[in-house]
């Protein structure tokens, strides 16, 4: 809100530099955000806010201020000149809608020399950041910013049958707006109407067909009280936003309209015009004055202050509020209608607390009562989770939760995306149900930009709509491509690949004590076929990794394979994790064999890993793959698996001769169950 | 007696002459096993006839005998040193070359600087709670004090799924959750993610992170906010910073505070300064007394109880902490830009 500190000057004499002005402003709460010197007088712009409609004016500002530098508020006259004719002759006012229209007062002034308005009021309004336009303009805006209060004036000569009625809109009726636009109005909406027609939409903007001109010669004067929430609601059904709908969505002063009629037309009377005796107030249900029961001890419970009574009533009684003391320590407020935001005693310390000073409450830490803490596993899991990827090389990411419909129809899924109704943008109107999509233009952005290889993760939410609900489900995705780590003297650069994030995810859930988890070769709409496995856990479908699909790829118009894992943390931490148990460190020593071996490329690891557990040699501590190759001297179709298996009791020493008996009946079955052959120093046996 | 003496001195005399005959350092080896072998050693061979002396002449003869074990020990020892390899003379290697690297992945500033935030409120005791990014209306506006329809809602551009169901504009929902269920004494944070209906540009953005935090007892007042924030801040920032309370308006706190640091960029010496504006301060907290009506929701008594809300923004925080000239650089994800951050 633009303040003009020349024109605060009709309301208290300030005499005060501006930066100090500033402070004052600051510290009751009206921050100032700026303000410049202009053509000889100060124009600061007030924050303000949606539950102070009466600091919308600046009649309201200089009430804030006179309360805190401690001056009176200066009274304003409004001098009429007036005709002998009666308004109840000229016009008859009918509201039809008492909840909409609680309050409607009109004043009828004849005679008036339209015309630019004198340069005072010019002024005023170029203050406001606004173009004069005539003097009948011009006073209304200028009551508006001086008072909050918005009023309207008519042509009253053009007001059909002059007949003012109050009423909802009929469905289907349209007005043409000051602005030139045809307004379609609904029965939602509350109109101005004379005897024929819509002549403005109340509390938002006049008509076009009752507005003032130059041929114009009398003016009734609006100054009427609408319902905030349906100024609101036609406002933004319309989408006009005017100053004054702003004030009366906001809530303004119901016991104010007759004073702003008056003001207008005193001022209406300084361009030679003649001002009807009386003024129409419609007013059913007149409101009643709230009132507030105020104790100095929850002031003082409430700030950790204790602050003197005569401060409290010298700074409410400054701001209109009218105090009653009932007992010692005890007040009934009675709270203007200005004051729409006062409604308990909490309010009214506020204000005591504004004027008192915020910086002269004094700092404290708080009794921490010790209380059970509310204890969050997921998040220590999550915290572990972040230093094991930072540890395994990944760079963490965090990409907003939106997608786009376009990009999230690559992602074919089971999952039923939650489109956002009103989204920032066409891109942006999904939820995502997955996270690769952002991970995949991160790689994108950053090989773009000359990275070789990106190795990401992400953890969040994504969403779906399920079984009537909305989900959320928390994810880490991992995404890798390219080299890793840059080119080295010493150390050859690793290529990103399958078995690379596969050994992540083994690691990560072994270290987050989920070990029992297994991969199953499965098909997946993201990944290329044939080149993806499932995670399970515990008989559930957890996650996924694999090699993104092409279409999915050419989406993000990347050309080089990526590798991704998207793990479900919400499914994985329902889990129980296994316990820590100490092992004894074996005394004997362990033997251990390698073996390699010649056999068809079609025998998968699984396979061989299965048929090996299922001979349950008592001994065998546990075997791992150290070499597998194909090439010329293997023939065609073919591989060399090379294993070392670790023998080792528990008791005793184990003897040569006893591992040769395990070793031969390892031979045989692999032998029996895929025809491998034995292969010994390149030579093949028979 | 005397046979034992004669013996010792002939086997020292002979061990004098076998070293004299030593040219390496094998032979010496030969000697010191044939003197000092413990099993079989001629030393331990004299020793072994110590018990056929009389008690009262075993002092003697030990001593003796030490005396000898003594001198072949450093004797052997002496030319030991003599015969020893030569020193290898070890091919020059160039320790100058660069180490092997290590990697370690960096994290996410926003992550990383919300931790910072939280371990703090952890060391006074709060407990961190969650919540869903999906609510309803009733938990982010209704609960907490918004009218329907009221212009109040506008500081808050929410971005809805349906009439009844938005993206969470801030995370109080979650206090609300908190507090309709479990009694005070109340001390938690919320951090997580928020939305609004913002075009990103250098100062907004659709979604952010933000922490909010909440105290609910008996006999908190406005001067424990301030205690609270203070310290908040003084460890966020440094201990000397300026902070200053202003009132403000929020429909969930009465009363309500904003809370600006003194900018540390120009220190409120610059006019033109393009994190404060010139005015030297930077709003970073906003804050209040839990509004009676948002306890009322939830059924805790306001006559009885009373408490403190605060909340911030971690990327705006961040931004300025960090002096990162645009919040849009935090959802780039360019890894030039976040692997810096593998350093704080």
């Amino acid at each position: 809100m633009k303040i003009s500190l020349d024109w605060l000057q009709e309301y208290i004499d300030i005499d005060l530099p501006v930066s100090r002005l500033v402070e004052v402003f600051d510290n009751i709460g009206l921050l100032i955000e700026d303000w410049k010197e202009e053509d000889g007088d100060v124009i600061l712009d007030v924050e303000t806010y949606a539950n102070r409609p009466d600091t919308l004016g600046h009649l309201g500002i200089a009430r804030e201020l006179a309360t805190a530098l401690g001056l009176t508020l200066k009274e304003q006259r409004f001098p009429l000149a007036e005709t002998s004719k009666n308004i109840s002759d000229l016009i008859d006012v009918q509201i039809w809608d008492e909840d909409l229209c609680p309050r409607y007062c009109g004043m009828v002034v004849e005679n008036i020399a339209i015309g630019p308005s004198p340069e005072w009021l010019m002024k005023r309004i170029e203050a406001m950041g606004l173009n004069p336009i005539n003097n009948v303009v011009d006073v209304t805006n200028y009551v508006l910013f001086a008072t909050a209060q918005p009023i309207h004036a008519f042509d009253l000569d053009k007001i059909a049958g002059r007949k003012i009625i109050v009423r909802r809109a009929k469905q289907g009726e349209k007005m043409q707006s000051l602005e030139a636009k045809d307004v379609d109005l609904t029965s939602e909406m509350l109109v101005i109407a004379d005897e024929e027609k819509p002549v403005a939409l109340a509390g938002v903007i006049g008509g076009e067909n009752t507005a003032v001109s130059d041929s114009t010669q009398s003016v009734f004067i609006e100054s009427a009280h609408f319902d905030p929430v349906s100024v609101r609601k036609t406002s933004k059904a319309t989408g006009i936003q005017t100053d004054a709908a702003y004030r009366f969505e906001r809530g303004a002063d119901v016991s104010f309209p007759p004073e702003a009629a008056r003001m207008a037309a005193s001022l209406f009377s300084q361009f030679s015009g003649k001002v009807c005796r009386g003024i129409v107030d419609v007013y059913p249900k007149s409101r009643k004055i709230k009132t507030v029961m105020l104790r100095d001890h929850r002031v003082t419970s409430l700030l950790g202050i204790e602050i003197d009574s005569g401060f409290i009533e010298k700074t409410l009684a400054d701001l209109g509020f009218q105090l009653e003391n009932k007992q010692p320590g005890i007040w009934q407020v009675k709270i203007p209608h200005f004051r729409i935001d006062i409604e308990r005693e909490a309010d009214l310390i506020e204000e005591i607390a504004r004027f008192y000073g915020y910086e002269k409450i004094p700092i404290q830490l708080p009794p921490l009562r010790s209380l059970e803490p509310i204890l969050d596993p997921k998040k220590e899991k999550i915290k572990t989770l972040r230093q094991l990827l930072f540890h395994y090389g990944f760079d963490e990411v965090v990409n907003f939760s939106f997608m786009d419909p376009e990009k999230q129809e690559k992602f074919t899924h089971d999952l039923n995306p939650i489109p956002i109704r009103n989204p920032i943008s066409t891109k942006a109107a999904f939820l995502r149900t997955t996270l690769i999509g952002g991970l995949l233009e991160n790689v994108a952005w950053n090989t773009n930009r000359g990275a070789e290889g990106v190795d990401i993760f992400e953890i969040g939410n994504i969403f779906q709509f399920d079984n009537d609900s909305y989900n959320e489900h928390l994810m880490l995705s991992m995404v890798m491509t390219g080299s890793t780590g840059e080119r080295h003297w010493k150390e050859k650069g690793r290529e990103a690949g399958f078995f690379h994030l596969k050994g992540t995810c083994e690691a990560l859930l072994a270290q987050l004590r989920y070990g029992s988890f297994f991969f199953k070769e499965e098909n997946h709409p993201h990944f290329q076929d044939g080149r993806s496995l499932a995670l399970h856990f515990k008989g559930e479908e957890i996650g996924w990794l694999g090699a993104i699909d092409q279409k999915i790829l050419g989406a993000y118009l990347l050309k080089h394979e990526v590798w991704a894992a998207e793990i479900n943390l919400s499914f994985l931490f329902e889990k129980q994790t296994q316990a820590f148990q100490y092992s004894a460190v074996a005394k004997y020593p362990s033997v251990s064999r390698d073996v390699s071996f010649i056999g068809a490329k079609n025998v998968s690891f699984e396979e061989i890993r299965v048929v090996l557990e299922k001979l349950q040699l008592p001994y065998l501590e546990k075997f791992t793959l150290y070499d597998r190759f194909a090439g010329s001297s293997i023939p065609q179709g073919e591989v060399s698996l090379s294993f070392r298996f670790i023998f080792r009791r528990p008791d005793r020493t184990l003897q040569a001769d006893e591992v040769d008996v395990f070793q031969q009946k390892i031979i045989d079955t692999l032998r029996a169950s895929f025809n491998f052959r034995l292969r010994e120093g390149g030579k093949i046996d028979k | 007696m005397e046979n034992l003496k004669i013996e010792i001195q002939n086997k020292r005399k002979s061990f004098e002459d076998a070293l004299a005959k030593v040219k390496d350092r094998h032979s010496l080896q030969d000697i010191r096993n044939e003197y000092l072998s413990r099993q079989r050693g001629i030393i331990t061979g004299i020793f072994e006839q110590l018990k056929h002396v009389k008690p009262e002449e075993r002092p003697e003869i030990g001593n003796l005998i030490n005396d000898f074990k003594n001198h072949v020990q450093e004797r052997v020892l002496a030319l030991q040193e003599k015969f020893a390899a030569p020193k290898k003379v070890l091919e020059k290697v160039d320790l100058t070359l660069p180490g092997e690297k290590k990697y370690w992945g960096a994290p996410h500033p926003i992550p990383l600087f919300q931790q910072e935030i939280e371990n703090i409120f952890l060391r006074m005791g709060f407990s961190i709670a969650d919540g869903p990014e999906i609510e309803t209306d009733y938990y982010n506006f209704g609960a907490l004090n918004f009218p329907p329809h009221h212009p109040a809602r506008d500081d808050w551009d929410t971005l809805y799924i349906t009439d009844d169901v938005l993206l969470r504009t801030h995370t109080s929902p979650v206090q609300i959750r908190v507090m309709e269920k479990k009694k005070p004494p109340i001390r938690i944070i919320n951090p997580g993610k928020v939305y609004r209906k913002e075009a990103p540009d250098p100062t907004h953005l659709p979604m952010f992170f933000q922490v909010e935090g909440l105290v609910v007892d008996l006999g908190i007042t406005f001067a424990h906010l301030k205690g609270t924030l203070e310290y908040f801040l003084k460890a966020l920032f440094h201990e000397k910073i300026k902070i200053r309370f202003r009132p403000s308006f929020f429909p969930f706190t009465e009363p309500s505070a904003e809370v600006d640091i003194e900018c540390t960029v120009c220190g409120g010496k610059s006019e033109d300064c393009r994190v404060c504006g010139g005015g030297g301060w930077i709003e970073i907290l906003g804050s209040g007394m839990v509004d009676p009506q948002v306890l009322k929701n939830v059924n805790i008594d306001p006559e009885k109880y009373s408490g403190f809300a605060f909340g911030l923004g971690v990327d705006r925080t961040a931004m300025f902490a960090y002096q990162i000239p645009d919040m849009r650089y935090f959802y780039e994800n360019d890894l030039r830009f976040i692997r810096q951050f593998s350093l704080k």
